[in-house]
Protein backbone atom coordinates (compact mmCIF):
# COMPACT_ATOMS: atom_id res chain seq x y z
CA UNK A 1 0.00 0.00 0.00
CA UNK A 2 1.56 3.34 -0.96
CA UNK A 3 1.76 6.38 1.30
CA UNK A 4 -0.97 8.08 -0.66
CA UNK A 5 -3.39 5.21 -0.08
CA UNK A 6 -4.73 6.49 3.24
CA UNK A 7 -7.64 8.59 4.37
CA UNK A 8 -6.43 12.14 4.97
CA UNK A 9 -8.17 14.99 6.76
CA UNK A 10 -7.95 17.07 3.55
CA UNK A 11 -9.82 14.46 1.50
CA UNK A 12 -12.38 13.89 4.25
CA UNK A 13 -13.12 17.64 4.42
CA UNK A 14 -13.23 17.85 0.61
CA UNK A 15 -15.67 14.92 0.39
CA UNK A 16 -17.85 16.35 3.18
CA UNK A 17 -17.90 19.78 1.54
CA UNK A 18 -18.68 18.35 -1.90
CA UNK A 19 -21.52 16.22 -0.48
CA UNK A 20 -23.01 19.24 1.28
CA UNK A 21 -22.61 21.33 -1.87
CA UNK A 22 -24.29 18.62 -3.95
CA UNK A 23 -27.22 18.43 -1.52
CA UNK A 24 -27.54 22.21 -1.38
CA UNK A 25 -27.47 22.46 -5.19
CA UNK A 26 -30.24 19.89 -5.51
CA UNK A 27 -32.28 21.66 -2.80
CA UNK A 28 -31.85 24.99 -4.65
CA UNK A 29 -33.07 23.50 -7.94
CA UNK A 30 -36.00 21.84 -6.14
CA UNK A 31 -37.25 24.98 -4.45
CA UNK A 32 -36.53 27.54 -7.16
CA UNK A 33 -39.91 28.72 -8.45
CA UNK A 34 -40.14 29.61 -12.13
CA UNK A 35 -41.26 33.12 -12.98
CA UNK A 36 -44.92 33.23 -13.89
CA UNK A 37 -46.64 35.04 -16.75
CA UNK A 38 -50.32 34.86 -15.85
CA UNK A 39 -51.58 38.13 -17.33
CA UNK A 40 -52.58 36.64 -20.68
CA UNK A 41 -56.25 36.30 -21.51
CA UNK A 42 -57.21 34.79 -24.89
CA UNK A 43 -59.56 36.75 -27.13
CA UNK A 44 -61.64 33.72 -28.07
CA UNK A 45 -62.59 30.43 -26.46
CA UNK A 46 -65.08 28.26 -28.28
CA UNK A 47 -66.57 24.80 -28.10
CA UNK A 48 -65.22 22.17 -30.47
CA UNK A 49 -67.40 20.02 -32.71
CA UNK A 50 -66.76 16.71 -34.43
CA UNK A 51 -63.46 14.92 -34.78
CA UNK A 52 -60.35 16.63 -36.09
CA UNK A 53 -58.45 15.46 -39.15
CA UNK A 54 -56.24 13.44 -36.81
CA UNK A 55 -59.29 11.63 -35.47
CA UNK A 56 -59.25 13.38 -32.09
CA UNK A 57 -62.77 14.00 -30.80
CA UNK A 58 -63.32 17.69 -30.07
CA UNK A 59 -67.09 17.78 -29.48
CA UNK A 60 -67.83 19.55 -26.24
CA UNK A 61 -64.15 20.34 -25.56
CA UNK A 62 -62.94 23.88 -24.90
CA UNK A 63 -60.72 25.31 -27.64
CA UNK A 64 -58.69 28.48 -27.14
CA UNK A 65 -58.31 30.53 -30.32
CA UNK A 66 -60.09 31.17 -33.59
CA UNK A 67 -62.18 28.29 -35.00
CA UNK A 68 -60.50 28.59 -38.43
CA UNK A 69 -56.86 28.71 -37.21
CA UNK A 70 -54.56 26.73 -39.49
CA UNK A 71 -52.78 24.77 -36.74
CA UNK A 72 -54.17 22.75 -33.83
CA UNK A 73 -51.98 22.47 -30.73
CA UNK A 74 -53.70 19.66 -28.82
CA UNK A 75 -52.82 20.05 -25.15
CA UNK A 76 -53.35 17.13 -22.73
CA UNK A 77 -53.07 18.12 -19.10
CA UNK A 78 -53.62 16.88 -15.53
CA UNK A 79 -54.34 19.35 -12.70
CA UNK A 80 -52.07 17.35 -10.38
CA UNK A 81 -49.11 17.59 -12.77
CA UNK A 82 -46.42 20.09 -11.64
CA UNK A 83 -44.86 19.96 -15.10
CA UNK A 84 -48.18 21.21 -16.54
CA UNK A 85 -48.16 24.07 -14.02
CA UNK A 86 -44.70 25.04 -15.27
CA UNK A 87 -45.94 25.04 -18.87
CA UNK A 88 -48.94 27.16 -17.90
CA UNK A 89 -46.76 29.63 -16.00
CA UNK A 90 -43.88 29.99 -18.44
CA UNK A 91 -44.96 29.11 -21.94
CA UNK A 92 -48.71 29.10 -22.56
CA UNK A 93 -49.02 32.90 -22.48
CA UNK A 94 -46.20 33.35 -25.03
CA UNK A 95 -47.82 30.86 -27.40
CA UNK A 96 -51.10 32.70 -26.89
CA UNK A 97 -49.70 36.14 -27.69
CA UNK A 98 -47.52 35.03 -30.64
CA UNK A 99 -49.67 32.41 -32.35
CA UNK A 100 -53.22 32.22 -30.92
CA UNK A 101 -53.92 35.96 -31.01
CA UNK A 102 -52.46 36.06 -34.54
CA UNK A 103 -55.10 33.54 -35.60
CA UNK A 104 -52.53 30.92 -36.63
CA UNK A 105 -53.00 28.41 -33.80
CA UNK A 106 -55.90 27.17 -31.70
CA UNK A 107 -55.44 25.05 -28.58
CA UNK A 108 -57.95 22.29 -27.76
CA UNK A 109 -57.77 21.72 -23.98
CA UNK A 110 -57.88 17.96 -23.39
CA UNK A 111 -57.43 16.02 -20.17
CA UNK A 112 -55.24 13.05 -19.39
CA UNK A 113 -55.72 12.22 -15.69
CA UNK A 114 -52.71 10.07 -14.72
CA UNK A 115 -50.77 11.51 -11.78
CA UNK A 116 -52.70 10.72 -8.61
CA UNK A 117 -55.97 9.66 -7.03
CA UNK A 118 -57.61 13.08 -7.44
CA UNK A 119 -56.57 13.47 -11.09
CA UNK A 120 -59.86 12.04 -12.37
CA UNK A 121 -62.14 13.99 -9.96
CA UNK A 122 -60.21 17.16 -10.87
CA UNK A 123 -60.81 16.44 -14.55
CA UNK A 124 -64.55 15.99 -13.86
CA UNK A 125 -64.61 19.38 -12.08
CA UNK A 126 -62.96 20.87 -15.19
CA UNK A 127 -65.51 19.53 -17.61
CA UNK A 128 -68.44 20.46 -15.38
CA UNK A 129 -67.15 24.03 -15.08
CA UNK A 130 -66.78 24.18 -18.87
CA UNK A 131 -70.33 22.86 -19.40
CA UNK A 132 -71.68 25.59 -17.11
CA UNK A 133 -69.86 28.53 -18.70
CA UNK A 134 -69.40 27.59 -22.37
CA UNK A 135 -72.66 29.23 -23.50
CA UNK A 136 -72.55 32.65 -21.88
CA UNK A 137 -69.05 33.26 -20.64
CA UNK A 138 -66.45 30.81 -21.99
CA UNK A 139 -63.58 32.96 -20.70
CA UNK A 140 -64.64 32.09 -17.14
CA UNK A 141 -63.28 28.63 -17.91
CA UNK A 142 -59.85 30.14 -18.62
CA UNK A 143 -59.95 31.96 -15.26
CA UNK A 144 -60.97 28.82 -13.37
CA UNK A 145 -58.33 26.68 -15.11
CA UNK A 146 -55.57 29.21 -14.36
CA UNK A 147 -56.72 29.59 -10.75
CA UNK A 148 -56.45 25.82 -10.14
CA UNK A 149 -52.87 25.77 -11.42
CA UNK A 150 -52.07 28.84 -9.27
CA UNK A 151 -53.32 26.91 -6.23
CA UNK A 152 -51.26 23.86 -7.24
CA UNK A 153 -48.10 25.99 -7.55
CA UNK A 154 -48.56 27.57 -4.15
CA UNK A 155 -49.49 24.37 -2.32
CA UNK A 156 -47.65 21.34 -1.08
CA UNK A 157 -48.63 17.68 -1.25
CA UNK A 158 -52.27 16.71 -0.87
CA UNK A 159 -53.69 20.07 -1.98
CA UNK A 160 -56.21 18.51 -4.36
CA UNK A 161 -59.53 17.61 -2.77
CA UNK A 162 -63.23 18.46 -3.03
CA UNK A 163 -62.91 21.39 -0.62
CA UNK A 164 -60.08 23.06 -2.55
CA UNK A 165 -61.85 22.73 -5.89
CA UNK A 166 -65.12 23.97 -4.40
CA UNK A 167 -63.24 26.94 -2.95
CA UNK A 168 -61.65 27.77 -6.32
CA UNK A 169 -65.01 27.43 -8.08
CA UNK A 170 -66.64 29.75 -5.59
CA UNK A 171 -63.86 32.33 -6.00
CA UNK A 172 -63.93 32.54 -9.79
CA UNK A 173 -66.48 35.02 -11.11
CA UNK A 174 -69.36 33.78 -13.28
CA UNK A 175 -69.01 30.13 -12.23
CA UNK A 176 -71.85 28.73 -10.13
CA UNK A 177 -70.67 26.22 -7.54
CA UNK A 178 -74.13 24.71 -7.08
CA UNK A 179 -74.52 24.14 -10.84
CA UNK A 180 -71.07 22.53 -11.02
CA UNK A 181 -71.80 20.31 -7.99
CA UNK A 182 -75.07 19.26 -9.59
CA UNK A 183 -73.23 18.41 -12.81
CA UNK A 184 -70.68 16.30 -10.88
CA UNK A 185 -73.54 14.30 -9.38
CA UNK A 186 -75.67 13.82 -12.46
CA UNK A 187 -73.19 13.91 -15.33
CA UNK A 188 -70.15 12.25 -13.69
CA UNK A 189 -70.35 8.95 -15.61
CA UNK A 190 -70.88 10.57 -19.01
CA UNK A 191 -67.97 12.95 -18.39
CA UNK A 192 -65.69 10.11 -17.32
CA UNK A 193 -66.46 8.38 -20.63
CA UNK A 194 -65.50 11.57 -22.44
CA UNK A 195 -62.27 11.74 -20.41
CA UNK A 196 -61.44 8.13 -21.24
CA UNK A 197 -61.74 9.09 -24.91
CA UNK A 198 -59.31 12.01 -24.35
CA UNK A 199 -56.81 9.67 -22.66
CA UNK A 200 -57.14 7.08 -25.43
CA UNK A 201 -56.50 9.79 -28.04
CA UNK A 202 -53.33 10.80 -26.13
CA UNK A 203 -52.09 7.22 -26.04
CA UNK A 204 -52.83 6.75 -29.74
CA UNK A 205 -50.79 9.89 -30.44
CA UNK A 206 -47.81 8.39 -28.57
CA UNK A 207 -48.16 10.66 -25.52
CA UNK A 208 -46.74 8.94 -22.41
CA UNK A 209 -47.16 11.68 -19.83
CA UNK A 210 -48.36 15.21 -19.21
CA UNK A 211 -48.21 17.86 -20.44
CA UNK A 212 -48.46 16.27 -23.87
CA UNK A 213 -48.88 18.10 -27.18
CA UNK A 214 -49.58 17.31 -30.80
CA UNK A 215 -49.00 20.09 -33.33
CA UNK A 216 -51.20 19.53 -36.38
CA UNK A 217 -51.58 21.53 -39.58
CA UNK A 218 -55.25 21.11 -40.48
CA UNK A 219 -54.69 22.10 -44.10
CA UNK A 220 -51.67 19.96 -44.97
CA UNK A 221 -52.31 17.13 -42.50
CA UNK A 222 -48.74 17.36 -41.14
CA UNK A 223 -48.21 16.67 -37.42
CA UNK A 224 -45.51 16.49 -34.77
CA UNK A 225 -45.61 15.88 -31.04
CA UNK A 226 -43.98 17.26 -27.91
CA UNK A 227 -44.06 15.90 -24.37
CA UNK A 228 -43.16 17.82 -21.22
CA UNK A 229 -42.59 21.43 -20.24
CA UNK A 230 -40.19 22.25 -23.06
CA UNK A 231 -38.70 25.74 -23.31
CA UNK A 232 -40.77 28.13 -25.46
CA UNK A 233 -38.20 27.94 -28.28
CA UNK A 234 -39.00 24.26 -28.83
CA UNK A 235 -42.71 25.04 -29.21
CA UNK A 236 -41.86 27.86 -31.60
CA UNK A 237 -39.73 25.51 -33.71
CA UNK A 238 -42.40 22.79 -33.73
CA UNK A 239 -45.23 25.19 -34.65
CA UNK A 240 -43.18 26.99 -37.33
CA UNK A 241 -42.14 23.67 -38.85
CA UNK A 242 -45.76 22.49 -39.15
CA UNK A 243 -46.91 25.91 -40.41
CA UNK A 244 -44.26 25.80 -43.16
CA UNK A 245 -45.44 22.45 -44.53
CA UNK B 1 -26.53 -16.99 20.05
CA UNK B 2 -27.32 -13.32 20.74
CA UNK B 3 -23.59 -12.69 21.24
CA UNK B 4 -22.82 -14.17 17.81
CA UNK B 5 -25.52 -12.03 16.18
CA UNK B 6 -24.17 -8.91 17.85
CA UNK B 7 -20.63 -9.73 16.70
CA UNK B 8 -21.89 -10.27 13.17
CA UNK B 9 -23.83 -7.00 13.27
CA UNK B 10 -20.76 -5.11 14.55
CA UNK B 11 -18.62 -6.69 11.85
CA UNK B 12 -21.17 -5.75 9.15
CA UNK B 13 -21.26 -2.18 10.42
CA UNK B 14 -17.46 -2.05 10.33
CA UNK B 15 -17.45 -3.48 6.79
CA UNK B 16 -20.06 -0.96 5.66
CA UNK B 17 -18.04 1.90 7.14
CA UNK B 18 -14.88 0.58 5.43
CA UNK B 19 -16.71 0.39 2.10
CA UNK B 20 -18.19 3.88 2.45
CA UNK B 21 -14.89 5.62 3.27
CA UNK B 22 -12.81 3.73 0.71
CA UNK B 23 -13.10 6.49 -1.99
CA UNK B 24 -11.32 8.82 0.48
CA UNK B 25 -8.09 6.83 0.13
CA UNK B 26 -6.76 8.64 -2.97
CA UNK B 27 -7.54 11.86 -4.85
CA UNK B 28 -8.32 9.91 -8.03
CA UNK B 29 -10.82 7.65 -6.27
CA UNK B 30 -12.49 10.61 -4.59
CA UNK B 31 -12.73 12.49 -7.90
CA UNK B 32 -14.02 9.35 -9.64
CA UNK B 33 -16.67 8.77 -6.97
CA UNK B 34 -17.75 12.41 -7.33
CA UNK B 35 -18.08 12.11 -11.10
CA UNK B 36 -20.07 8.86 -10.86
CA UNK B 37 -22.32 10.43 -8.21
CA UNK B 38 -23.13 13.43 -10.40
CA UNK B 39 -23.51 11.24 -13.50
CA UNK B 40 -25.88 8.90 -11.64
CA UNK B 41 -27.97 11.82 -10.36
CA UNK B 42 -28.27 13.31 -13.85
CA UNK B 43 -29.21 9.92 -15.30
CA UNK B 44 -31.77 9.16 -12.59
CA UNK B 45 -33.43 12.56 -12.76
CA UNK B 46 -33.56 12.57 -16.56
CA UNK B 47 -34.96 9.03 -16.57
CA UNK B 48 -37.98 10.11 -14.52
CA UNK B 49 -39.44 11.44 -17.78
CA UNK B 50 -37.63 9.67 -20.64
CA UNK B 51 -39.90 10.84 -23.46
CA UNK B 52 -39.38 14.51 -22.50
CA UNK B 53 -35.64 13.99 -22.03
CA UNK B 54 -35.23 12.33 -25.41
CA UNK B 55 -37.11 15.10 -27.22
CA UNK B 56 -35.23 17.80 -25.33
CA UNK B 57 -31.77 16.36 -26.02
CA UNK B 58 -32.58 15.51 -29.64
CA UNK B 59 -33.30 19.19 -30.25
CA UNK B 60 -30.31 20.56 -28.34
CA UNK B 61 -27.89 18.55 -26.19
CA UNK B 62 -26.91 21.66 -24.23
CA UNK B 63 -30.46 21.74 -22.84
CA UNK B 64 -29.37 18.95 -20.46
CA UNK B 65 -28.97 21.53 -17.66
CA UNK B 66 -32.52 22.78 -18.29
CA UNK B 67 -33.74 19.16 -18.18
CA UNK B 68 -31.97 18.43 -14.88
CA UNK B 69 -33.20 21.69 -13.40
CA UNK B 70 -36.89 21.26 -14.25
CA UNK B 71 -36.97 17.54 -13.52
CA UNK B 72 -35.31 18.05 -10.11
CA UNK B 73 -38.19 20.37 -9.23
CA UNK B 74 -40.65 17.87 -10.73
CA UNK B 75 -39.23 15.08 -8.51
CA UNK B 76 -39.50 17.35 -5.45
CA UNK B 77 -43.08 18.39 -6.26
CA UNK B 78 -44.29 14.86 -6.97
CA UNK B 79 -42.31 12.88 -4.35
CA UNK B 80 -41.44 15.52 -1.75
CA UNK B 81 -38.18 15.97 0.14
CA UNK B 82 -38.00 12.26 1.02
CA UNK B 83 -38.26 11.21 -2.62
CA UNK B 84 -35.59 13.71 -3.68
CA UNK B 85 -33.32 12.74 -0.79
CA UNK B 86 -33.58 9.09 -1.81
CA UNK B 87 -32.33 9.96 -5.31
CA UNK B 88 -29.41 11.93 -3.83
CA UNK B 89 -28.51 9.14 -1.38
CA UNK B 90 -28.72 6.55 -4.11
CA UNK B 91 -26.41 8.64 -6.33
CA UNK B 92 -23.84 9.00 -3.52
CA UNK B 93 -23.93 5.28 -2.76
CA UNK B 94 -23.54 4.44 -6.43
CA UNK B 95 -20.46 6.70 -6.55
CA UNK B 96 -18.97 4.67 -3.69
CA UNK B 97 -20.10 1.30 -5.07
CA UNK B 98 -18.66 1.92 -8.54
CA UNK B 99 -15.33 3.16 -7.12
CA UNK B 100 -15.07 0.05 -4.95
CA UNK B 101 -16.11 -2.22 -7.81
CA UNK B 102 -13.39 -0.74 -10.05
CA UNK B 103 -10.78 -1.54 -7.39
CA UNK B 104 -12.13 -5.07 -7.05
CA UNK B 105 -11.88 -5.56 -10.80
CA UNK B 106 -8.38 -4.09 -11.05
CA UNK B 107 -7.00 -6.21 -8.23
CA UNK B 108 -8.65 -9.38 -9.51
CA UNK B 109 -8.55 -10.76 -6.03
CA UNK B 110 -9.84 -14.25 -5.40
CA UNK B 111 -13.19 -13.13 -4.05
CA UNK B 112 -13.53 -10.26 -6.51
CA UNK B 113 -16.09 -11.88 -8.73
CA UNK B 114 -18.25 -12.76 -5.75
CA UNK B 115 -18.07 -9.25 -4.30
CA UNK B 116 -18.93 -7.56 -7.59
CA UNK B 117 -21.74 -10.03 -8.10
CA UNK B 118 -22.84 -8.96 -4.62
CA UNK B 119 -22.82 -5.23 -5.32
CA UNK B 120 -24.33 -5.26 -8.79
CA UNK B 121 -27.80 -6.57 -7.88
CA UNK B 122 -28.06 -3.89 -5.20
CA UNK B 123 -27.06 -1.15 -7.65
CA UNK B 124 -29.57 -2.36 -10.21
CA UNK B 125 -32.39 -2.93 -7.72
CA UNK B 126 -31.99 0.49 -6.14
CA UNK B 127 -31.57 2.13 -9.54
CA UNK B 128 -34.71 0.56 -10.91
CA UNK B 129 -36.58 1.59 -7.78
CA UNK B 130 -35.34 5.18 -8.08
CA UNK B 131 -36.20 5.71 -11.72
CA UNK B 132 -39.14 3.30 -11.77
CA UNK B 133 -41.77 5.91 -12.61
CA UNK B 134 -39.96 7.01 -15.73
CA UNK B 135 -39.16 3.52 -16.93
CA UNK B 136 -42.72 2.35 -16.33
CA UNK B 137 -43.99 5.48 -18.08
CA UNK B 138 -41.74 4.78 -21.07
CA UNK B 139 -43.22 1.29 -21.22
CA UNK B 140 -46.70 2.77 -21.33
CA UNK B 141 -47.71 2.24 -17.68
CA UNK B 142 -48.47 5.91 -17.05
CA UNK B 143 -49.24 6.55 -13.38
CA UNK B 144 -48.11 3.05 -12.35
CA UNK B 145 -46.03 4.32 -9.40
CA UNK B 146 -49.11 6.09 -8.02
CA UNK B 147 -50.75 2.75 -7.26
CA UNK B 148 -47.71 1.34 -5.42
CA UNK B 149 -47.57 1.73 -1.61
CA UNK B 150 -46.60 5.31 -0.70
CA UNK B 151 -46.29 6.11 -4.44
CA UNK B 152 -43.29 3.78 -4.75
CA UNK B 153 -41.30 5.37 -1.89
CA UNK B 154 -41.25 2.06 -0.02
CA UNK B 155 -39.78 0.39 -3.09
CA UNK B 156 -37.06 3.05 -3.32
CA UNK B 157 -36.19 2.77 0.39
CA UNK B 158 -35.97 -1.01 -0.03
CA UNK B 159 -33.66 -0.63 -3.02
CA UNK B 160 -31.28 1.63 -1.10
CA UNK B 161 -31.31 -0.71 1.91
CA UNK B 162 -30.39 -3.52 -0.45
CA UNK B 163 -27.49 -1.49 -1.85
CA UNK B 164 -26.22 -0.82 1.70
CA UNK B 165 -26.42 -4.54 2.53
CA UNK B 166 -24.44 -5.42 -0.57
CA UNK B 167 -21.82 -2.73 0.16
CA UNK B 168 -21.45 -4.09 3.70
CA UNK B 169 -20.97 -7.59 2.32
CA UNK B 170 -18.19 -6.46 0.01
CA UNK B 171 -16.46 -4.28 2.65
CA UNK B 172 -13.11 -2.58 1.92
CA UNK B 173 -12.15 -3.72 -1.59
CA UNK B 174 -8.43 -3.90 -0.63
CA UNK B 175 -9.01 -6.69 1.87
CA UNK B 176 -9.25 -10.45 1.30
CA UNK B 177 -12.49 -12.25 1.97
CA UNK B 178 -12.25 -15.38 4.10
CA UNK B 179 -15.43 -17.02 2.96
CA UNK B 180 -19.13 -16.35 2.96
CA UNK B 181 -20.39 -14.95 6.24
CA UNK B 182 -16.88 -15.00 7.61
CA UNK B 183 -16.18 -11.26 7.28
CA UNK B 184 -12.86 -9.93 6.05
CA UNK B 185 -9.26 -10.08 7.15
CA UNK B 186 -8.62 -6.42 8.02
CA UNK B 187 -5.30 -5.00 6.97
CA UNK B 188 -4.40 -7.80 4.58
CA UNK B 189 -3.83 -6.04 1.30
CA UNK B 190 -4.69 -7.83 -1.89
CA UNK B 191 -1.84 -6.09 -3.70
Amino acid sequence: MDDEDTITRRRAILAGGATLGFGAGVAYLATRSPSTDSTYEPATIHEGSGASGLGIELSGRPIVGEPDAQVDLYYWTDYLCPFCARFEANTLAKIGRNYVDAGQVRIPFLLYPNIGEYSMPAAVWDRCVWEQVRGDDPNAYWDWHGEVFDVQRSSGDGWADDATFADVTERVADVSLSDVESCRETRGDAIRDQLDADASAAQSAGIRGTPGFVVYNRETDQAGHLVGAHPYDNFETAIDRVLAT
Amino acid sequence: MIGVDRRRLRRSAADLRAALVYPLTTDVRLFGAGLVTIGTYVLLVLSTYPQFTRQLLERDVTDVTYGVSVLTREVYLTRGWLGLALVVVYSLLTGVAVTNAVTLLRHRRRSGATSIAGILPGVLAAGCASCGAGVLGALGFVGAMAVLPYDGTLLRVGGIALLLVFLARAGDPRTCSIGAGGGTDRGASAE
